[in-house]
C-alpha cells in the first residue's frame, strides 16, 4: 500500500483548490470554549493522517448495465466520501474526462487514484467491474467483480456498498463500513419504542421489531445475523435474541427477580454478557444463547454493573459501574473470567463527572463512551486507548449533546445519539478527522448499535479475482 | 369512630401537594351528618339508610385506600434516597397494605430525562428499590412487592424543564393482585 506521495507542484489552479481542500483541518483540532474534563486531551484520538485524492470516472454500462451504472456509481462515489479516507474528485466536466484514463491529466492534477466501473448485464442482476488505477506507478493496480443484484432488489444498495468496502480494502488495506446497518431504539408518537435499523449512509430506514412497548439497547451479533435487546413485553424487561432473517425469538430465562438489561455478545457469537439489576444485589451475567444454558455469574455486588461490552478477543469485558456509591458512574475493565475491576474513566475524586455507555471497538484497542464533568453539561463523546502501556483519554465531540456511541467495523466511526441546535438524531462522528456526519434527523431514535461488517464474502472475491 | 377515621385519611390524601398529577378525582366531601336534624323516620327506613350509608361509606373508604395505595412518590435529582414527603406517604401505604393481606404492588421506579438511557434503568430501579425496601422495614411481606425499572422512558410529563424533570423522577405503584380485596387501614 503507497500512501505517502512526494509533494507535487501545481499545474492547474483546480488542483490548488484540491490542495487547499487537502490541507484543510477538517476537524476541531483547538476548540474554544468548550466544556473540558480535567486530565483529557482535547481533539481526535489519531495523528492526522493524508487523505489520497481519487477521482471517481462515470461508470459504464454494458450488455443492459448501463442503466443501473450511474447508480451504482453514485451509491460508491458517496461511500468513499463518507469513509473520510479520501479526497473524492468526481462530477468532473466532460472535458476533462476521456474514455482512457489520462494519466498525465491526473497526475497535473495531484490525484493519486483512479476509479473506473462497469456493470455488465448477466443471466440475474449485473456484474461491476471496478479498476483500481495507481496514478504514480501508471497501472491498474487492482481490479475485481462484485455481484449486483437487480435495482429492485433489497440486496441491491449493499451489494454496492460491498464494492465500496473493496475500494477501501485494496488502498489501505483495513476495513471499511459501508456495507454495515445501524440499529437502534426508535421512540414512537404513543411513547413507545421499537427497534429500527438504517444503512450506513442513511438510506433504507426499516422496522425491525413491532412489540408496541418498550425496546431498548440493541446490540449486534457477531454474524450480523441476529440481534439481542431488552423489552418490557411481559410488563419487565427481559433480554431477547432476534433472528433478523426470521423474526424468531429467543428470551433469556428469569432466574431470579430484577431487571434483565443492557445485553451484549461475546465475540464468539454464542454467548452474551448482560446485567440483572433489583434487590439491593446487582451483577453482570454469562448466559449460552446457542445451547440456551450456562447462564453464571461473573461479578456482583450491592450496587449496579451495567452495559458490559467484549474486548474483540472476548479476554475483557468494560462495563459500567456506580460502585464509588457517589451517585456518578464510572467506566471500568475487567478480565472476562471476572476479577478486580480497574477505572478506565478520567475521575477526580470529589468530582462530579458522570461517564456512561462504554463500547469497545472491534478493531484495536479502544474503548468509547460518554460523559460530563460537571453536572448539566451536556454528555460529550470520548475514547480511551486501552493498548499495553497506553491510558491516554482524549474528547471526541463537543458542538451540541452526543450520547451512547458505537463504534463502526472499521474501528474509526462511531455512532452516536445527539442533538444540535438544529435538531436531534444519529450522527457519525469520524475519530481520525473529527468530521461529523448526519445519519438521521427528524425522528427520536437512541441507543445506536453498528453492526459488523455485512459483506463476509469481501475478502474471498478479492482473491478470487486475483488481487 | 370509623368515621371521623376516614375524615383524616381524606384530610391526608386531599393534603398532599402532588395530588393534582393523579388521575383519579379527589374524593368527594364526607357526608353531612343529617341524622341529628333530620325527622325521626319510620325504623325500617332507618336502618335501610343506614345499611345504605355504610355501604356508601365503605366503598368511599376503599376508593380512598386505592388512591392512596396508587399515590405516587419524587426524588430529587440523582437522589433514590426517600424524601420526608415521602415517607409520609408511605406509611399510609404500609396501613393499607396491613389490613390489606392479597394486596400485591408492582413499584416502577422513573427517572428525568437527564441521565443515560442505559444507567437511569439502574437508577429508576434503585428508586424502586428503596420504596421496596421501606415498606419491607414497616412489615410489608417482601413477597408482595416487585420492582421494575422504566429509567427514563416512560415519562409523566414529556417537557424538558426543572417542573417536569421533578414530575418525572418518581415511583408508581400498580396493584397487580387483590385490586377488589383492598382495605381501609384498620382500627
Amino acid at each position: 500500500m503507497r500512501l505517502l506521495r512526494v509533494e507535487r507542484t501545481a499545474a492547474l489552479p483546480f488542483m490548488a483548490l484540491l490542495a487547499v481542500l487537502i490541507l484543510l483541518p477538517s476537524g476541531p483540532v483547538e476548540a474554544q470554549d468548550v466544556e473540558r474534563f480535567p486530565g483529557v486531551s482535547l481533539g481526535l484520538t489519531y495523528e492526522a493522517r493524508y487523505r489520497p485524492p481519487i477521482a471517481i470516472l462515470p461508470f459504464t454500462g454494458r450488455f443492459g448495465g448501463q442503466e443501473v451504472a450511474s447508480r451504482v456509481e453514485s451509491i460508491i462515489s458517496r461511500d468513499l466520501r463518507y469513509s473520510n479516507r479520501f479526497v473524492v474528485v468526481d462530477s468532473l466536466p466532460d472535458g476533462i474526462v476521456g474514455s482512457e484514463v489520462d494519466w498525465g491529466l491526473w497526475d497535473d492534477m495531484g490525484v493519486d487514484w483512479v476509479l473506473t466501473g462497469r456493470v455488465e448485464g448477466s443471466g440475474q442482476g449485473y456484474v461491476l467491474v471496478l479498476e483500481l488505477h495507481d496514478v504514480v506507478f501508471r497501472e491498474v493496480a487492482e481490479e475485481g467483480r462484485f455481484t449486483i443484484p437487480e435495482a429492485a432488489s433489497d440486496r441491491f444498495r449493499m451489494a454496492s456498498h460491498i464494492a465500496s468496502d473493496g475500494v477501501v480494502q485494496w488502498v489501505f488495506d483495513e476495513p471499511g463500513m459501508a456495507a454495515s446497518r445501524i440499529l437502534f431504539s426508535r421512540i414512537g408518537e404513543d411513547g413507545n419504542q421499537d427497534l429500527w435499523a438504517i444503512d450506513s449512509d442513511g438510506e433504507n430506514l426499516r422496522r425491525v421489531t413491532n412489540h408496541r412497548t418498550v425496546s431498548l439497547s440493541p446490540e449486534w451479533s457477531p454474524d450480523g445475523r441476529r440481534v439481542v435487546y431488552t423489552a418490557y413485553k411481559t410488563g419487565l424487561p427481559r433480554i431477547y435474541e432476534m433472528d433478523l432473517d426470521t423474526g424468531r425469538e429467543k428470551k433469556v430465562p428469569a432466574v431470579r427477580s430484577g431487571d434483565y438489561i443492557t445485553p451484549s455478545y461475546h465475540p464468539d457469537g454464542d454467548r452474551i454478557a448482560f446485567s440483572i439489576v433489583g434487590g439491593g444485589q446487582s451483577g453482570i451475567y454469562l448466559y449460552d444463547l446457542e445451547r440456551e444454558c450456562c447462564l453464571e455469574n461473573l461479578i456482583e455486588g450491592r450496587w449496579e454493573d451495567i452495559s458490559p461490552s467484549f474486548s474483540p478477543d472476548g479476554s475483557r469485558i468494560t462495563f459500567n459501574s456506580n460502585r464509588l456509591g457517589l451517585g456518578v458512574p464510572q467506566i471500568y475493565t475487567m478480565s472476562a473470567n471476572g476479577g478486580e475491576p480497574r477505572l478506565l474513566s478520567p475521575f477526580i475524586y470529589g468530582s462530579p463527572s458522570y461517564f456512561t455507555s462504554p463500547d469497545w471497538s472491534g478493531v484495536g484497542d479502544r474503548i468509547a463512551f460518554h460523559g460530563r464533568a460537571e453536572r448539566g453539561q451536556p454528555y460529550q463523546i470520548l475514547v480511551a486507548e486501552v493498548g499495553a502501556g497506553n491510558n491516554r483519554v482524549v474528547q471526541l465531540t463537543f458542538d451540541g449533546r452526543n450520547e451512547d456511541p458505537s463504534w463502526a467495523p472499521d474501528g474509526r466511526h462511531l455512532v452516536v445519539a445527539g442533538e444540535r441546535s438544529w435538531g436531534r438524531g444519529l450522527f457519525v462522528v469520524d475519530a481520525v478527522t473529527g468530521n461529523v456526519r448526519q445519519l438521521l434527523t427528524g425522528v427520536r431514535a437512541q441507543l445506536p448499535s453498528w453492526s459488523p461488517s455485512l459483506a463476509p464474502k469481501v475478502e474471498a472475491e478479492l482473491r478470487a479475482s486475483g488481487s | 369512630m370509623m368515621h371521623s377515621r376516614l375524615i383524616l385519611v381524606a384530610f391526608l390524601v386531599a393534603s398532599v401537594p402532588l395530588t393534582a398529577c393523579r388521575r383519579e378525582q379527589p374524593p368527594p366531601p364526607p357526608p353531612p351528618a343529617e341524622e341529628t336534624t333530620s325527622e325521626p323516620a319510620p325504623q325500617e327506613d332507618r336502618d335501610d339508610d343506614e345499611a345504605r350509608r355504610a355501604a356508601e361509606e365503605r366503598a368511599r373508604a376503599v376508593a380512598e385506600a386505592r388512591g392512596a395505595l396508587e399515590q405516587r412518590v419524587h426524588f430529587d435529582y440523582d437522589e433514590s434516597t426517600i424524601r420526608p414527603d415521602t415517607e409520609r406517604i408511605l406509611l399510609e401505604k404500609v396501613e393499607i397494605l396491613q389490613a390489606s393481606p392479597d394486596v400485591r404492588l408492582r413499584i416502577e421506579g422513573h427517572c428525568d430525562e437527564r441521565g443515560s438511557v442505559e444507567y437511569n434503568l439502574a437508577l429508576g430501579n434503585r428508586r424502586a428499590e428503596a420504596v421496596r425496601q421501606f415498606l419491607v422495614n414497616y412489615g410489608i411481606d417482601e413477597s408482595r412487592l416487585e420492582t421494575v425499572s422504566y429509567g427514563q422512558e416512560r415519562p409523566l410529563v414529556a417537557e424538558s424543564n426543572e417542573s417536569a424533570w421533578a414530575q418525572n423522577r418518581r415511583a408508581e405503584f400498580i396493584v397487580t393482585a387483590g385490586g377488589d380485596q383492598i382495605n381501609p387501614p384498620s382500627e
